[in-house]
């Protein structure tokens, strides 16, 4: 299963200037080094050249041409699920494409700052594993940091979550994504879906660019369910949402990848941002801008320099799925075991309202679990979720949103999707066993029942 | 004599954390002065009924009653004055082992009463029984309030969670005003996922609190330990902790205590810490001392020891 993504000329004389670019080659590289740096008055922090490879698409965008890409899997959505899922969807030979709308990827692991991803461990023993720890333990091995031990028990439930720094681990998900072949477009969205044949037409856009891309399978990493909303399938929205936060830090420096002090579960400052919407730019903005000035009122009022902040705040909520399983709360903290369960969940029931967050932990002993049920969308073929938009009641969700089993659901929905790719089909019909033992395969933990 | 150890063991009682030792001994004093006051009486009889003739006598024996009715009613000054005592107010416990299993009862109000019931289990034996400590903890996992401890040789070694913990609400209760006032000033950087840390150390809070609004869950915690329970793992297998959330906000009459894990130290930053860590496989006989341990709580104001 090869990539095969193609421009369509407006005109033979740009199908001609095509193919002459194409002849340089990919591994034709344009130098943006140190003259041109110096030519242009830039002054460079070391005098290590970088070099760009020269592609006529990402150079030179004629605004009336429309890149077409034909890949067996798109993600839409690089975040803490579809990092995951991307990078899965890739090792295990298909043709990938992840899409976000950022500038980087991690989501809210790096965009909103979460910095401190968990939890992949419940009562003792470690149930989500995989590419997602691998990327993990990768990231706070080379940056110095420390791992929790999983057999001492967790005073509080955030003590088990991994402090890593935000901006290695961006940078090691595009190594792990380059490496296992996935394509990755920044700054780019879905506007227009349209099934076809065997599979999609998704026509997106980004600045200076029009894409066309023709796909089997979309992996919905959205957080909001986008492609399901687009596609017209239901999706559940609670009427009174949890904040968003924003997080920043006054009056000392950074440490990323290390906590600013051991009395809290978070690596910076934060402050709720109500009503706080990630459904669209629109939202985000007003959200983003609301938060700052939260920040800037912070500064005024405390007298502190701004040390850092997060380009956006945090999402908690938004757009969920309606799947054939929706998952309640009592599922949740009962801990049920689905008879398609595909990957493990640990967190309290993790509400936060105006008056802020009192968790509800867990009863000894409980995991829940995820179906792969509650990441298809209702009546849907071809399409998955992997994250927080999973098929959940709100209180379910709150405990199910956070990044651990956003990524366990990630690699879960790649491989049903990759299998589906496969076999022809749609990942609800590829067999569980399958899914299990590719899971398995790639080092995930596999519920099992007692 | 006896004047001078009823008055100290009195202090201790109000100041020290309860103690069995000290209760039995200020009753049993307490009984031995009933018999010299009634000796007292008996011999003096005729001079006393002529003293009592006397009216600043009456005065004075109507003004003792009415103290001791005002102890009795504890309106709110007194209850204020009891409440800076170690013990909390007039709570009544007792804790006993029969053939197959230990009891602990524990009253710190008319309408509240406490039951702990360990059945014992295939490692229970109650003529060489295990050592244990029952104490409160608030939900951030602070020592609140120790309710009973084993008094035999070696309890603190043998009980080193609790002793640690215990250690530490004694350093915690003198920061605790520092503490409260750094909290008040982080109001709004309080937007993680995680709860507002509880930094009250006043059982009353927790256990039957005036101010309903202010009530907030407890923890009950025991931690239970053989001394010389060895298996192929451990020479001598480590004391276990569990634990049982309580929320009268959401009231329970029969709860079960389940296991947190064993404690095991390590030194951080020079400071000697305690940690629980879970049970594996390696514990074995020390799990069995006993067979269940439920915890039930009478909130009806006819509720007894």
């Amino acid at each position: 299963m090869k990539k095969n993504h193609h421009r369509i000329p407006d005109s033979e004389t740009e199908a001609e200037a095509e193919a002459n670019n194409r002849q340089m080659g990919r591994r034709n590289f344009l130098k943006f080094g140190a003259a041109s740096l110096a030519a242009s008055g830039i002054s460079s922090a070391n005098a290590t050249d970088v070099l760009l490879p020269e592609n006529s698409e990402s150079v030179s965008v004629d605004k009336s041409q429309i890149i077409t890409s034909k890949v067996d899997i798109l993600v839409v959505g690089g975040g803490s699920a579809g990092t995951i899922a991307a990078i899965q969807a890739g090792r295990t030979g298909a043709s990938t494409m992840v899409m976000e709308r950022a500038s980087y990827l991690g989501g809210m692991t790096t965009r909103g700052g979460v910095c401190y991803p968990g939890l992949f461990d419940a009562w003792g023993k470690q149930i989500i594993d995989g590419v997602c720890w691998e990327l993990i333990t990768e990231c706070v091995k080379m940056d110095g940091g420390t791992l929790p031990d999983f057999s001492k028990v967790a005073k509080r439930h955030w003590m088990n979550q991994i402090h890593i720094n935000q901006f290695l681990f961006y940078i090691l998900a595009e190594e792990k994504c380059t490496q296992a072949g996935v394509e990755i477009a920044y700054h780019e969205s879905p506007q227009q879906i349209k099934e076809t044949e065997d599979g999609w037409q998704v026509d997106c856009v980004g600045f200076g660019t029009q894409r066309r891309v023709i796909c089997k399978q979309i992996i919905d990493c959205t957080g909001g369910a986008e492609m399901a909303g687009m596609l017209g399938f239901p999706r559940l929205r609670s009427e009174v949402r949890q904040p968003g936060s924003i997080q920043f830090l006054l009056g000392k420096a950074n440490n990323p990848g290390r906590p600013t002090s051991d009395k809290g579960a978070g690596l910076l400052h934060a402050i709720y941002v109500h009503g706080a919407d990630s459904t669209n730019s629109r939202t985000v903005t007003e959200a983003s801008i609301t938060g700052r000035k939260a920040v800037l009122d912070k500064m005024r009022k405390t007298n502190q320099r701004l040390m850092h902040l997060q380009s956006e705040p945090g999402f908690r909520e938004s757009y969920r799925i309606q799947g054939d399983t929706v998952i309640t709360v009592q599922d949740y903290t009962s801990g049920r075991h689905f008879d398609d369960a595909i990957c493990y969940a640990f967190y309290p029931v993790d509400l936060h309202t105006k008056n802020g967050v009192k968790p509800k932990p867990l009863k000894p002993g409980i995991v829940p679990t995820i179906p792969l049920s509650a990441l298809i969308p209702k009546g849907s073929r071809n399409l998955i979720v992997a994250g927080r938009c999973v098929s959940s009641d709100q209180l379910a969700n709150s405990g199910l949103r956070v990044q651990a089993p956003c990524m366990a659901m990630g690699q879960a929905a790649a491989c049903a999707a990759s299998l589906a790719v496969k076999h022809g089909t749609t990942p609800g019909e590829v067999p569980l066993k399958e899914i299990h033992a590719l899971l398995e395969k790639h080092g995930a933990i596999v519920p099992k029942k007692n | 004599m006896l004047f001078v150890t009823l008055a100290v063991t009195g202090l201790m009682g109000f100041f020290l954390p309860f103690s069995l030792l000290t209760v039995s001994v200020h009753s049993l004093i307490g009984f031995v002065f009933i018999a010299a006051i009634g000796f007292h009486i008996k011999n003096n009889f005729r001079k006393l009924r002529s003293y009592f003739s006397n009216r600043t006598a009456l005065v004075l024996l109507v003004l003792v009653i009415s103290f001791i009715a005002i102890i009795l009613y504890q309106p709110a000054p007194v209850k204020a004055i009891l409440s800076l005592s170690s013990n909390k107010g007039p709570a009544l416990d007792h804790f006993e082992i029969q053939a197959n299993r230990m009891t602990y009862n524990y009253s710190p109000a008319p309408h509240y009463h406490i039951q702990l019931d360990f059945k014992g289990g295939s490692s229970f034996k109650p003529e060489k029984p295990p050592y244990i400590a029952i104490w409160i903890e608030n939900k951030s996992g602070y020592h609140i309030k120790s309710l009973y401890h084993s008094e035999q040789a070696d309890f603190e070694k043998l009980l080193p969670y609790w002793h640690h913990k215990r250690a530490e609400y004694l350093k915690n209760k003198q920061l605790n005003g520092k503490k409260k006032k750094d909290a008040e000033s982080s109001d709004d950087l309080d937007a993680l996922s995680s709860a507002t840390d509880n930094y009250s150390f006043d059982p009353k809070d927790y256990i039957v609190p005036e101010d309903k609004a202010k009530e907030s869950p407890y923890r009950v915690m025991i931690e239970i330990n053989l001394s010389g329970d060895g298996n192929e793992h451990y020479e001598d297998q480590p004391s276990l902790v569990y634990r049982v959330e309580v929320d009268n906000k959401d009231p329970r009459s029969y709860q079960v205590l389940e296991i947190v894990g064993f404690p095991k130290d390590e030194v951080v930053d020079g400071e000697t810490k305690w940690s629980l860590y879970y049970a594996d496989e390696t514990i074995t006989t020390a799990r069995d001392l006993y067979d269940s341990a439920m915890l039930q709580i009478d909130r009806s104001p006819a509720s007894k020891p």
